[in-house]
């Protein structure tokens, strides 16, 4: 199957648009997987890595549950154990790990 | 801010906003009493979990784990007692309140603000579901 690449700009508004209906979808919400399973979150995903600089972006920008779409689409997990469950210690990590990775600039 | 139409029980005189938003802690950290830290099987919980499993039942064993027993749907003020009311939506566990003692109950409303409401139910019907499970321990003493 052909992969069918997204204009630059193309994907940043999709990516806009997609993190701005999840946001509001996911608001009121608790539970990490019921934030995942939701279509916008999904459609995240399914962006790839291209979307990767884009999220951690969004994560700079405001810590929120990005680390599930984060974890299924790198297949990494920089979280140190102690970190766990600080959202903000998480973002962090995850911050340090786009910037070592090339996905993001300091 | 509160997004109303996910609650369709909820009115201004069944509840009051008692903090501002914050993406730190969650329903279930507010519930068990830790304003620090996003509680999520996986990632951050104090007992093993089931991989893939997010449904009621890993909510209930966390509770359990914390010294709460089942008391089926008696949302009653207990002298001697603190309760929690736990939803779910029939897939996922969606939601845990917990009762103040002053007899009222105190919510995070997922990433949004913290409400004290007069009733579990009060939460129920909309993007949360339905009530569950109530479940109670003995409020711990102090030394």
């Amino acid at each position: 199957m052909p992969q069918i690449t997204l204009p630059v700009a193309d994907l940043h508004e999709r990516f806009r648009r997609l993190a701005a209906a999840w946001k509001k979808e996911s608001r009121h919400l608790s539970n990490t997987a019921q934030m995942a399973m939701l279509p916008s979150y999904q459609r995240i995903i399914g962006l790839g890595l291209a979307a990767v600089p884009l999220i951690l972006e969004e994560l700079r920008r405001e810590p929120d549950q990005w680390f599930w779409a984060l974890e299924s689409i790198t297949d990494a997990d920089p979280v140190r154990p102690e970190h766990r469950g600080k959202v903000r210690l998480m973002a962090q990590d995850w911050l340090e790990w786009g910037q070592q990775h090339g996905y993001l600039t300091a | 801010m509160i997004d109303y139409a996910a609650f369709p029980r909820l009115r201004p005189d069944n509840h009051r906003i008692t903090s501002p938003s914050a993406p730190d802690y969650n329903c279930v950290a507010w519930a068990a009493g830790d304003s620090g830290s996003w509680w999520q099987p996986g990632v951050y919980w104090p007992v093993p979990t089931p991989p893939g499993d997010y449904g009621l039942g890993v909510l209930v064993q966390l509770f359990l784990s914390l010294g709460y027993e089942d008391c089926g749907a008696d949302a009653r003020p207990e002298t001697g007692f603190e309760k929690v009311a736990l939803y779910s939506d029939g897939t996922y566990y969606t939601h845990a309140a917990r009762q103040l003692p002053s007899g009222k109950w105190t919510s995070k409303l997922g990433k949004e603000e913290d409400i004290e409401h007069d009733t579990p139910e009060d939460l129920s019907g909309g993007v949360y579901g339905a009530v569950l499970r109530i479940m109670k321990r003995p409020v711990p003493t102090t030394a």
